[in-house]
């Protein structure tokens, strides 16, 4: 049976009435996840969806629940998450691990390798992005359906619980040595910051390309949520302002706003302060972050048979420019 | 490790002949290609430059290894005989397999000169780190 055959017995047998697959494509959107666009017809209604698959052999079971619940968690509360209609754990007639989304039309995500990605509505989505953020750690987690998948973490362990997975898996996928992002786990290790000033969802991979923006200047879409978790809000804040997003010596941040009117307009939504101390800490960890995941890319990438181009443009060039920017970060606080 | 070039290359071969599904003919297929394209010019970046990065880094890291010696050396002179050595192997997985034994001995020294708070060492390591960054970068037109 084909892609196509599969999911309209999928969506017939759920819906209880005739389904049709009218187009599927598969789209870029991440590498450790198939993701499709399909149009269907159930029962006379025309509707565009997203469909995220595991590949072949994942392991993944508790992320896909773990995205989805994220999603689900943040429909409704003005911050842009799709729609997340279905999720089938044993994969049922797709034959693997899936859930379905509704697809939202008419934006696209902006390459963080552009000048001036949101031209001529820098200002407008910068204002958006960081407001989505800072609406997205002032959220009370008591009672979100992502509670069922991940543990809440005191506040004065939120840095050593990520900072451990993440130097885990450069111990673990490491292929060669690596001393710009050792010499940075230990400098963190050694200067933790304060407590979190309270638990929030972290999204996880909040970035400039993993957004949707229509061309008027609106954020219509924030995806990727398949990294979410609980921990300290400024995470998200370090990591979407990781220089990694935005071209070298850039005085914005991804082509939007500086860094200084993305904090404020952070701390406006959320109702919370950025400390520089603990900032300059999350900042210094996004890059080893970065560097995990590009390392993982790699020794993926490899392991998987060379298929798959993203994976060695992120474990080739990605960690090249992650290792400057680590430097960088170094040299600045060994200067003070 | 980042992709070796000759990793990056057997990658364009892998792609280019493996079939794809009907479904992920389009956009994803222009997707690919894409990337393909930006790693053909990244590839001609580090043709031209891979070579001289990986000598001169482990020259640069045998340099900082022997001044260190005379403080921090191990008793059975590790650091100094690894400042003595040269890269004799050319091959880039010679020249990477002398860089992972060097690489192993900086971290190491590094965190010695960490513990004895020595913000002499500490900071030429530092900035040895940003010279490694710098040789072996690649960089995308406008990025």
């Amino acid at each position: 049976m084909t892609l196509i055959e599969r999911l309209e017995a999928y969506l017939t047998r759920t819906h209880g009435q005739p389904a049709t697959v009218t187009t599927l494509s598969r789209i870029s959107g991440g590498a450790s996840r198939e993701t499709y666009k399909f149009d269907a017809e159930i029962g006379g209604e025309a509707k565009g969806y997203i469909l995220r698959r595991d590949p072949p052999g994942s392991l993944i079971e508790t992320d896909r629940r773990l995205e989805f619940l994220a999603i689900q968690s943040f429909r409704d509360k003005n911050v842009a998450a799709p729609e997340a209609l279905a999720l089938e754990m044993d994969g049922a007639e797709l034959e693997r691990p899936f859930f379905i989304m509704g697809r939202i039309e008419g934006g696209a995500p902006g390459s963080p390798f552009a000048a001036d990605p949101y031209a001529p509505h820098g200002r407008a989505i910068g204002e958006q992005f960081f407001s989505i953020m800072g609406r997205i750690a002032g959220e009370p987690v008591e009672g979100l359906p992502i509670l069922e998948v991940t543990d809440m973490p005191a506040p004065d362990q939120c840095w050593r619980r990520e900072l451990d997975y993440w130097a885990g898996v450069i111990d673990e996928d490491e292929l060669h040595p690596q001393p710009i992002v050792r010499a940075a786990i230990r400098k963190l290790r050694a200067n933790p910051p304060p407590p979190a000033q309270k638990i929030a969802v972290v999204h996880g991979d909040y970035r400039s390309g993993n957004f949707l923006a229509n061309g008027s200047g609106d954020i219509i879409a924030i995806l990727d949520w398949e990294m979410a978790h609980l921990g300290d809000p400024l995470e998200d804040l370090g990591w979407a302002t990781d220089p990694l997003w935005s071209l070298p010596g850039s005085p914005t941040i991804s082509g939007t706003i500086s860094l200084e009117d993305g904090i404020a307009a952070w701390e406006r939504a959320s109702g919370l302060k950025v400390d520089p101390k603990a900032f300059a800490w999350w900042r210094l960890f996004a890059s080893v972050k970065g560097q995990a995941i590009w390392t993982s890319s790699a020794k993926e990438w490899r392991d998987g048979g060379f298929k798959e181009p993203i994976l060695a443009f992120s474990g080739w060039y990605t960690a090249r420019r992650q290792d400057q920017i680590l430097a960088a970060h170094l040299a600045a606080l060994e200067a003070l | 490790m980042t992709p070796t070039l000759p990793d990056i290359m057997t990658g364009f071969a892998v792609t280019l002949s493996t079939p794809l599904p009907p479904e992920s003919g389009g956009d994803y297929m222009v997707g690919r290609m894409g990337m393909l394209t930006m790693l053909s010019m990244l590839a001609s970046q580090e043709a031209e430059r891979g070579t001289a990065a990986r000598v001169w880094e482990n020259r640069a890291i045998r340099a900082i290894l022997g001044k260190a010696a005379a403080t921090y050396d191990t008793p059975d002179g590790a650091l100094a005989k690894a400042a003595r050595e040269v890269d004799t192997d050319f091959t880039w997985s010679g020249l990477d397999a002398a860089n992972a034994a060097l690489r192993r001995q900086l971290i190491a020294l590094h965190e010695k000169a960490e513990t004895a708070g020595d913000r002499d060492l500490d900071r030429q390591i530092i900035a040895l780190y940003g010279e490694m960054a710098h040789a072996r970068r690649l960089e995308i037109a406008g990025g």
